[in-house]
């Protein structure tokens, strides 16, 4: 389902990606680790073409995209645009268009960017909206909701682009605590039903719980990669292991 | 009478209606504590004389050859007279419009500088004998026949110097097609532009400035004679009887004829001169404006409704094509970027007055020839764009970049990301800014006077000059600004404190 070879970006003369190998099969749930820098949302980012990387390879359900340069032709910007449409993404942030409802939030892609019909996009979104429990906030501007409410919209979003992967980079760290668990547990729904998705948290409880596999991402490389139980229970890495040990005493 | 004006006057005129009041009311004060000026002149040994050498040829001017060294048949008149009462003569530069305030100031003795015998100047000052007699000419291009008097104009684009005698002949006259210049250069060149058919002016600058022009002609005889004589300060009767034999002296030993055929403007009427009969002038009581509002307010309506058409289609040009600018800038390809912000920075750093003067003087040489309005809304709406692009380019810039990345990432591309995203919000935050732009732009707009625009702040110094009543005009003209620009001010800031609240 998604596969990236020998990715390499630097941002001006600082490399940040040294070349990262990742493969993930439909479905799998992957959660992405590493202490703060190491090139986790930059990553991210090239998935989704945020960022062009400098070469490599990404590749998305049957889109592939070099790297090297800006799509320059029109052929090269329509494989970019049918990637991004393959990959959903949930910032930090939330990124909520405050002029629009929540509603129009939600059908913004299907309408300007498929041209879907309003009536039928605005059906969808109310199914997503009730999916992440929001049914009733469909005419609510973003400011009006909360950190965990903006978030879940946020996902519903970028699900109504019916997505094959979706990107989280760190969904829940500018949430308080006590909002947390509501976006968490709609990520995990999303897991459950099959969704294939790739995480940057610090929630190891949730990567315990959720994830298939965990990679450790240290100073643009994978570390190390395994099963939670692996990963948790028996680092290989002496990186891994101390960055462990602060996050559980954190 | 006027005569050419340069750059430095046309811009002074429209200051002039804020300099007005505060002269007058400073030249009221010195006139209550008159001395006697004749002794005071003999006493300094001294003559001081008003006049406006950019009034130009053939009255006062800079020697061409010796430019440091005025001459001009007034200029030698002035010596002339100052040599009969046993002094010397020093010219005071003033322009010529405010003359007369700048008289009962006390900046200078007399005025001596084409000013109409008038029964309106005689409101105000104490005017000598006549020592020249004046006539109005038309001037035409060469090919044009058939429009030799006043009445052959009635439905032709004329031009006149403003305030002249001729602009108040062919206001009488009923010529539809008036336009009013700050200068006589500027009516010659629209003549030559085919903007205007014909030029009704003073005959000495006729002679001057149109006769040595091949493609010019002085079309038909000149008419309405009348005099120009010299104003001193009322109440300065001894200074003004030495003044009047001294002239009658000149006009009868021929000192005056040998003067004006230096100048070339010695005709058969100046022979009249010495016979000259003075008429008694009824005082008028002085004219408020503001208790014959009936009569003046329309008037100054219909040159806020100008103003109102003039500056809302400048701000919509302004407001569409500022975008177009701060796009480019922002988004555009190289050299549409550095076009954009090249165009934005010149606007913005160079005066206003020069653009308007190429768009309506300099455009006609390269074959695009925009008449007034048109001109004065490209002038003000092009000017107008560099700032709105600014506000634009500002607007946009505070939007987080989150949204344009959430918007990519939704896959909207570039256009589809600003245009349903990035905009929508930017444009809230420039609408207080744009409001605001478009008062000041409103008041602004006063400026197209100089392109031969006559709106509101024009009526109002037309009509000052008329009446002198600049202070209940004033009053009036100023109560139309506020009257239109409060309530746009009001929606600014209602706009802002509501946009603060609901966006965010
Ligand atoms: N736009 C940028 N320009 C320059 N350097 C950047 C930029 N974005 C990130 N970096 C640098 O790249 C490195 C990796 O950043 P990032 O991918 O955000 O790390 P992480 O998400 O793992 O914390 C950091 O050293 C960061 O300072
Ligand atoms: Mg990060």
């Amino acid at each position: 389902m998604i596969a990236v070879e020998r990715l390499v970006k630097s941002y001006r003369a600082t490399r940040v990606l040294h070349g990262i190998d990742h493969a993930q099969a439909r479905g799998e749930t992957v959660v992405l680790i590493g202490p703060s820098g190491c090139g986790k949302s930059t990553f991210l980012r090239c998935l989704n073409q945020l960022e062009i990387a400098d070469s490599g390879r990404i590749t998305i359900g049957d889109i592939t995209v070099e790297g090297g340069h800006a799509p320059r032709t029109r052929e090269e910007r329509e494989r970019q645009g049918q990637l991004r449409r393959r990959a959903g993404m949930v910032f930090q942030q939330f990124n909520l268009f405050p002029h629009l409802t929540v509603l129009q939030n939600v059908t913004a892609g299907p309408t300007i960017v498929k041209g879907a019909n309003r009536a039928e996009a605005e059906a969808t979104a109310r199914e997503l909206l009730a999916k992440v429990g929001l049914a009733d906030k469909a005419g609510a501007h973003p400011g009006q909701l909360s950190g965990g409410q903006q978030q879940r919209v946020a996902i519903a979003r970028a699900l109504a682009m019916q997505p094959e992967v979706m990107l989280f980079d760190e969904p829940t760290s500018a949430l308080d605590p006590e909002l947390r668990d509501e976006v968490l547990g709609v990520m995990r729904r999303l897991a459950e039903e099959g969704m294939t998705m790739i995480v940057v948290t610090h929630e190891m409880q949730f990567a315990r719980d959720v994830a298939d596999r965990v990679v450790f991402f240290d100073r643009g490389l994978v570390a190390e990669a395994g099963t939670p139980e692996q990963i948790f229970l028996a680092p290989q890495n002496e990186r891994t292991r101390e960055f462990l040990r602060k996050t559980s005493t954190r | 009478m006027s005569t050419v004006s340069g750059l430095g006057r046309r811009m002074l005129r429209t200051l002039f209606t804020a300099t007005a009041l505060a002269t007058l009311l400073a030249g009221a004060a010195s006139a209550w504590g008159a001395e006697d000026t004749l002794a005071a002149i003999k006493a300094r040994g001294v003559l001081k004389w008003g006049a406006d050498a950019e009034g130009g040829a053939p009255f006062v001017f800079p020697d061409p050859q010796q430019p440091e060294k005025l001459i001009g048949f007034e200029t030698e008149l002035a010596v002339t007279l100052a040599a009969k009462l046993g002094v010397k003569a020093e010219m005071v530069q003033n322009q010529w419009d405010q003359l007369t305030p700048a008289l009962l100031r006390g900046n200078f003795d007399l005025i001596l500088n084409g000013l109409e015998l008038t029964p309106e100047n005689q409101q105000r000052i104490a005017m000598s004998r006549p020592y020249f007699v004046y006539a109005q000419q038309i001037v035409t291009r060469k090919e044009t026949a058939g429009l030799t008097r006043l009445e052959d104009l009635k439905d032709k684009a004329v031009g006149v110097l403003s305030s002249s005698v001729a602009q108040r002949l062919a206001e009488e006259a009923g010529i539809a097609g008036l336009k009013i210049y700050p200068g006589n250069v500027e009516s010659f060149r629209d003549l030559k532009a085919l903007r205007i058919e014909a030029v009704v002016l003073d005959l000495p600058i006729a002679i001057h400035y149109a006769k040595p022009d091949a493609t010019l002609k002085l079309a038909g005889p000149a008419f309405a004679p009348g005099y120009y004589a010299i104003g001193v300060r009322k109440g300065d009767a001894a200074l003004l009887a030495a003044l009047n034999q001294a002239i009658e002296q000149l006009a009868a030993d021929q000192t005056l004829q040998r003067i004006y055929e230096k100048y070339g403007v010695w005709d058969e009427r100046q022979s009249g001169l010495k016979d000259f009969q003075a008429e008694v002038v009824e005082q008028k009581a002085a004219i408020s404006t503001l208790r014959e509002w009936p009569k003046y307010l329309p008037l100054l309506l219909r040159g806020a409704l100008t103003t109102v058409e003039l500056s809302v289609l400048a701000m919509a040009l302004a407001v569409v094509a500022g975008l177009g600018l701060a796009l480019a800038r922002l988004f555009g390809v190289a050299p549409l970027r550095w076009l954009a912000t090249a165009y934005i920075e010149v606007i913005r750093g160079t005066p206003l007055l020069i653009q308007l003067f190429l768009i309506y003087y300099g455009l006609p040489e390269v074959g695009i020839r925009l008449n007034a309005f048109a001109a004065a809304v490209l002038g003000l709406g092009l000017n107008y764009a560099a700032n709105e692009a600014e506000n634009y380019r500002a607007g946009i810039q505070a939007i987080p970049h989150g949204q344009m990345e959430a918007a990519l990432a939704l896959g909207l591309n570039r256009w589809q990301a600003l245009r349903h995203v990035v905009l929508p919000q930017a444009l809230r935050l420039v609408i207080p800014p744009v409001t605001n732009d478009f008062i000041a732009l409103f008041k602004d707009s006063s400026i197209v006077s100089v392109i031969t625009m006559v709106e509101l702040t024009k009526v109002y110094g037309m009509l000052a000059m008329s009446t002198y009543d600049y202070i209940g005009l004033g009053v009036m003209t100023a109560g139309i600004y506020f009257a239109l620009s409060y309530p746009a001010s009001i929606f600014a800031s209602r706009l802002e404190k509501k946009l603060g609240h609901d966006c965010r």
